[in-house]
């Protein structure tokens, strides 16, 4: 076998990432230097980067400093998602338990899913105006159709041998879903969890193109026509960090939560 | 990202009583619906189309030009935009993901670059799709590439990997190269996850360029979506979000038509996924 289909040690793979990554950087850096190749108005320098970030940490944009945007943004995200789960997770788990309350709210599902959920911000903004509370009936949306299904799909996949036992000693409806179907159902509930906010993320940042007067979306949008490349380059930055912990969290939680449950692909 | 991924409930036996009720169901929404509206009235038409405005308002649509075009010239529009950003996404995404599998070194030097701009939203690159490419097509072209590639690379990249190592040394055993392992052996099997990644890609995909269509261009479903809602049209925002609905639907369909046919030595798998 040759050196290309080895798998390299840790350190060996790590080492490549940081060097091709060096290496990326500054393939970057010379083709926006001063005179190269590509103009700072399509594609700032790795140097205009920090000072952009720098300038946006230090004074305010578009009227709020930079924190105030990211809060503006988790918090719709959060508040959105949180309201989902809300909703969604006992109506889930309802649809799993009474067979005829899944027959009746089924079928609304499988009409309203095919449509992405920010096909609904128009209508959002047409019902509740350029606000937060359009923003987060769309990350309401997104987030709900993962709850729902994957608490259904939770409940639904339990073992009945452990209903019947738990039953066959004496466990009321109540105990048996406290006791068994909560717990042998929590990782695909906490799966379903991280997909909600992982949609909710995607979405709001789509929102926040159209109906917003704060958060990074409408920073990105905004720095897009005042032509500040480097704020939005920034901008997009911080929304791919921000996911990317948002998604950690979710899997931490997972870990701490249900350490029982399989380990699965991000 | 992971938009296209929720578990799929499988209702055993979908009995009669399961339709009847799936049914009335409906209808029960359809009747409320059209209480509501053209019934007595309570809520104002401005907010919710009623029934039968909405039909209507899908045929003068469907004849009329509205924004520009009608509706089916809008859906020509959004369908061409996604088709070239979905192909480019395929076209890219299949080849990393094998070489991402069949060569680890590969994989490690680009591995963080990926990773950094996977977390990326696809919308969050409208605002710096715009700066590049204006109100062009390539604009939503790539927000519909950057949806759709990572589940393209990841999906094969899967596929790839999991293909059994016994085959692969029987295969070179019998003195095949690597090229011809590949090709012979490894890809046939592999094409199972790169189909399931491409369907994800494809539904991710439409999505996003419906979300694209919305903040920026001249024709599109989600343009004609935003124009109603500019012009105060909520019946002209219900039948482009039942258009894009529906043709999200015919797309996810005509992939798994293909998916069947194309790889018909998979059928068995294929329609477990």
């Amino acid at each position: 076998m040759s050196v290309w289909r080895r798998e390299p040690s840790p350190v060996v793979a790590v080492a490549i990432g940081v060097g091709a990554s060096l290496f990326f950087i500054a393939i970057w850096a010379w083709l926006t230097r001063d005179g190269g190749p590509v103009s700072s108005l399509l594609m700032p320098s790795p140097r205009a980067f920090m000072d952009a970030l720098w300038r946006l940490l230090r004074r305010p944009y578009l009227g709020n400093p930079l924190y105030v945007h990211i809060l503006s943004s988790l918090g719709v995200v959060l508040g959105g998602w949180l309201l989902a789960a809300i909703v969604g997770l006992p109506l889930g788990i309802a649809m799993a338990w009474w067979r005829r309350l899944r027959w009746i709210v089924f079928p609304v599902f499988q009409l309203v899913r095919p449509v992405p959920p920010l096909a609904w911000i128009p209508l959002a903004i047409i019902w509740l105006g350029i606000g937060p509370g359009a923003r987060m009936s769309v990350v309401f949306v997104a987030a709900l159709v993962p709850w729902v299904m994957n608490s259904m799909q939770a409940v639904v996949s339990i073992d009945p041998v452990l209903v019947q036992a738990a039953r066959t000693l004496g466990a009321s409806d109540r105990v048996v879903l406290s006791r068994v179907v909560a717990r042998t159902a929590l990782p695909t509930l906490i799966a379903g969890a991280r997909i909600a906010l992982g949609n909710a993320w995607t979405t709001l940042i789509a929102a926040e193109l159209l109906a917003a007067s704060s958060g990074l979306g409408y920073v990105a949008l905004n720095a897009s026509r005042t032509l500040d490349t480097d704020i939005l380059l920034v901008a997009m930055a911080i929304i791919g960090i921000l996911g990317a912990l948002l998604s950690f969290t979710m899997q931490i939680v997972a870990r701490i939560l249900a350490p029982w449950s399989r380990r699965e692909a991000a | 990202m992971a938009a296209a991924q929720h578990p799929r409930v499988q209702i055993r036996s979908a009995n009669n009583s399961a339709l009847v009720w799936g049914g009335c169901s409906l209808g029960a929404l359809l009747i409320v619906w059209f209480i509501v509206t053209s019934g007595i009235g309570l809520v104002a038409p401005r907010l919710l189309p009623s029934p039968s405005v909405l039909v209507e308002r899908i045929f003068v649509l469907a004849t009329t030009p509205f924004g520009g075009h009608d509706l089916f010239g809008h859906a020509v529009a959004s369908l061409e935009r996604w088709t070239f950003g979905v192909l480019a996404a395929i076209g890219l995404g299949l080849p990393l993901g094998v070489l991402f599998a069949w060569l680890p070194p590969v994989r490690a030097a680009l591995t963080p670059a990926f990773e950094l701009l996977r977390y990326i939203p696809p919308f969050a690159w409208v605002p710096i799709a715009i700066l590049w490419f204006g109100a062009s097509t390539l604009t939503q072209a790539l927000v519909v590439f950057v949806a759709a590639f990572p589940a393209c690379v990841i999906n094969t990249q899967l596929g790839v990997s999991q293909v059994d190592k016994v085959l692969v040394q029987a295969a070179r055993t019998l003195g095949a190269g690597s090229w011809t392992t590949l090709r012979k052996v490894v890809l046939p099997v592999a094409a199972h996850d790169a189909f399931t990644g491409i369907r994800i890609a494809v539904s991710n995909g439409w999505m996003a360029l419906v979300g694209a269509e919305l903040v920026v261009g001249k024709v599109g479903l989600g343009f004609l979506v935003s124009q109603g809602q500019a012009n105060d049209s909520v019946a002209t925002v219900f039948v482009g979000i039942i258009a894009i609905g529906l043709l999200g639907v015919l797309i996810d369909t005509g992939v798994r038509w293909l998916q069947r046919a194309a790889l018909p030595w998979l059928t068995a798998d294929a329609s477990k996924a």
